[in-house]
């Protein structure tokens, strides 16, 4: 649960990550820059899970990239218990790298098939000798195995023999191995059929009430980080929409964007199942070419003139709350709570 | 009461594999009437897609063999049709839309050029003609600026406005049924929304009927006014979505709504079905969702239930149905 006011354990700060044009022969042609993430900020809490929601290409998965240092960001920093870990050294990576582990969307391409399990599960003790003495290996793995729901005598197996949702578990495990404080998970249920999808969602649950482990959970489906997030955060190209705790953000969406994004989800509750759809206009803009002040404008109902002159900061939303949002006419706004200055607009 | 424009009546289809016989399709019934866009529901390995193959007739031939039962189609067997009587039928009568938009247009011509080839392919003479159909088309499915995106490429499409692509060549001869299978599983759900909707228009103004392949309980719900829910290669329960979803009959549907997090309350935990998806070379004896179902008996275990009209329009494969029914009316 929620144990705020504690220290973050993941300070997330201005990060921007621009992807410049490979050399050579380009379809586009032109030398344009792709701004994938343009100064996201956010925190992370220990035993909490933060949904990091948002349509492809918004970023998302190369925030999760970042913060593992699969990727140099362009700017902006990345805090692990108060240390920027792009100017960590070996052995502070060393560390980072043990706390904060990352389970994957595919664990066909995630597992060595030609390891076997045990091997899988051990490896991560050899590349850090001083977690756990060889000799309790073999232990250790079994217990690991019974953790998220497999049998001990399943180690000496290989990955081809397992189905889909059996191996997504032995990535769980994997990452688990090194009992991190982190867990970055990239669409981790995306590949899995619902009733093994609600299996892994359940495992991944039970070991936060255990170990008090903190997730930042990126998916696509709106439905599982509505179920599993303590708290959510929306990103539109490159930028944060809305943060802000999981029942506000899907109750009462502040940004447009959510609210529409939440709109167009299938349904099954029997209250919702009426509700009327938001239609957005057009399509995605590219990340190479974005538009000024808020990026939602060229799609958005609310816009107005002052919405592609000013970039929109992150807010309370109502004023007070916890929940921050970038818009100059969010959805709770009634028009006379429009700040002065963009009334006449 | 008038025939059902496609009716798909005990299909078995079976793939060899090496030593083992698959049993994908393991007697799977279902119907269509006109205009209405019915859901096949079901997880991966339910027979789901194989159904939808084999009512294309695109079923690869080895490895798989058409066991048994018989699709009707406007009256006729499907396939006992000869290769180009079936191909009379293509496009005209029933057209198909895949997930992999990519993969199913060729990179190398214009997305209007091959949309034109359809019109040209069935009979029309003019190539002015059939492109200025294709823009027509183009428009109709929500492209913007058609006359320009004609005469583009399918790498300059996004996945969306590919799928777009797809669904103008698979309605530009007006069939009576289209087969869509995920046709939006891959989009996002904007724009998944966007083809769903225009897919339902279609429908409704053509009187087009659409069988919509899918695993989302959500997908099938808004968009499908039936829903035919199979598991291990069978239809095990079918009827109105909205009746089925809120009130199921089989076990398995029941199971599938109380592991799907979109159906259940804050705070709910979720309750996946134990044991895992059935081994469909070598199926259990009697009812095969028994070795997983929280309601199995000994007669579910010695005997598969037969088909039972357990209310009107509603049809369901289990020895318990009463029962379970009774349990979610609670």
């Amino acid at each position: 649960m929620l144990l705020q006011p504690e220290m973050p354990i993941l300070q997330v700060r201005n990060l921007t990550k621009h992807y410049l044009p490979q050399s050579g022969f380009s379809f586009s042609g032109g030398k344009s820059v792709i701004k994938a993430v343009d100064g996201v900020d956010f925190d992370l809490y220990p035993g909490e899970t933060l949904g990091l929601v948002g349509e492809s290409g918004c970023g998302k998965s190369t925030v999760a990239r970042t913060i593992l240092r699969l990727e140099e960001p362009t700017a902006g920093e990345v805090l692990y218990r108060g240390q920027d870990i792009f100017s960590m050294n070996r052995t502070e990576l060393k560390t980072l790298r043990r706390n904060v582990q990352v389970v994957f969307q595919n664990p066909y391409a995630a597992l060595n098939p030609r390891m076997s399990v045990e091997d899988i599960l051990s490896e991560p003790w050899v590349i850090h000798p001083d977690v756990l003495p060889r000799e309790q290996w073999a232990d250790r793995v079994r217990e690991l195995l019974v953790q998220v729901g497999l049998r001990p005598e399943h180690a000496e197996r290989y990955p081809h023999q397992f189905s889909g949702g059996q191996l997504q578990r032995i990535g769980i495990a994997r990452a688990l191995a090194l009992s991190p404080e982190v867990l970055i998970c990239d669409e981790p249920v995306s590949a899995l059929d619902l009733s093994v999808q609600a299996q892994v969602i359940n495992l991944l649950e039970e070991i936060q009430a255990e170990t008090n482990i903190a997730y930042l959970f990126i998916a696509h489906d709106l439905s599982v980080v509505r179920h599993i997030s303590n708290r959510v955060a929306v990103m539109y190209l490159g930028r944060m929409a809305e943060i802000g705790p999981a029942s506000e953000v899907f109750n009462e969406p502040a940004h447009p964007y959510s609210a529409a994004l939440l709109s167009a989800e299938p349904t099954l509750k029997p209250d919702e199942i009426g509700r009327e759809r938001i239609p957005l206009k057009g399509e995605i803009p590219s990340p190479a070419n974005p538009p000024s002040g808020c990026r939602f404008r060229t799609r958005c109902w609310k816009a107005q003139a002052v919405c592609a002159e000013q970039v929109p900061q992150l807010e309370p939303r109502p004023p007070g709350s916890n929940r921050l949002a970038a818009c100059h006419f969010p959805m709770d706004a009634p028009d006379a709570e429009i700040p002065h200055h963009l009334q006449s607009t | 009461m008038t025939e059902p424009l496609l009716t798909v009546r005990d299909l078995k289809v079976e793939f060899q594999t090496g030593l083992e016989t698959v049993h994908a399709v393991n007697g799977a019934s279902l119907t269509v009437e006109a205009g209405e866009i019915v859901a096949v529901l079901g997880e991966s390995g339910s027979g789901k897609s194989v159904t939808a193959a084999a009512i294309m007739r695109i079923l690869p031939i080895p490895p798989a063999r058409i066991a048994g039962g018989e699709i009707i189609f406007q009256g006729r067997n499907i396939l006992t049709l000869s290769p180009s009587e079936w191909k009379q039928m293509l496009a005209r009568d029933v057209a198909l839309v895949l997930q992999d938009a990519l993969s199913a247009l060729n990179p190398v011509y214009p997305v209007g050029w091959q949309i034109a080839e359809v019109f040209r392919v069935h009979g029309e003479r003019s190539r002015k003609v059939a492109n200025a159909k294709a823009v027509e088309l183009l428009k109709r499915v929500g492209i913007p600026d058609p006359e320009r995106r004609a005469k583009e490429y399918p790498h300059q499409f996004s996945g969306g406005m590919r799928q777009r692509v797809m669904i103008a060549m698979a309605v530009a001869l007006r069939p009576r049924l289209l087969i869509a299978d995920e046709p939006t599983t891959a989009l996002d759900v904007t724009v998944q929304a966007d083809i769903m909707d225009m897919i339902t228009q279609i429908s409704w103004e053509e009187g087009m009927s659409v069988l919509l392949v899918t695993h989302d309980l959500g997908v099938a719900l808004r968009y499908a006014q039936r829903v035919c829910v199979m598991y291990a290669g069978r239809v095990v329960e079918a009827g109105p979505v909205r009746e089925v979803l809120s009130r199921p009959a089989h076990p398995y549907t029941l199971a599938l709504l109380q592991s799907a997090p979109q159906a259940r309350a804050e705070g709910e935990r979720l309750n996946p079905i134990s044991g895992s998806p059935p081994d469909l070379a070598h199926l259990p004896p009697g009812c095969p969702f028994h070795p997983r179902c929280r309601y199995a008996a000994d007669v579910c275990r010695a005997s598969r239930p037969a088909e039972t009209n357990i209310l009107p329009g509603r049809r369901v494969e289990c020895h318990r149905a009463m029962e379970v029914l009774d349990v979610v009316a609670a």
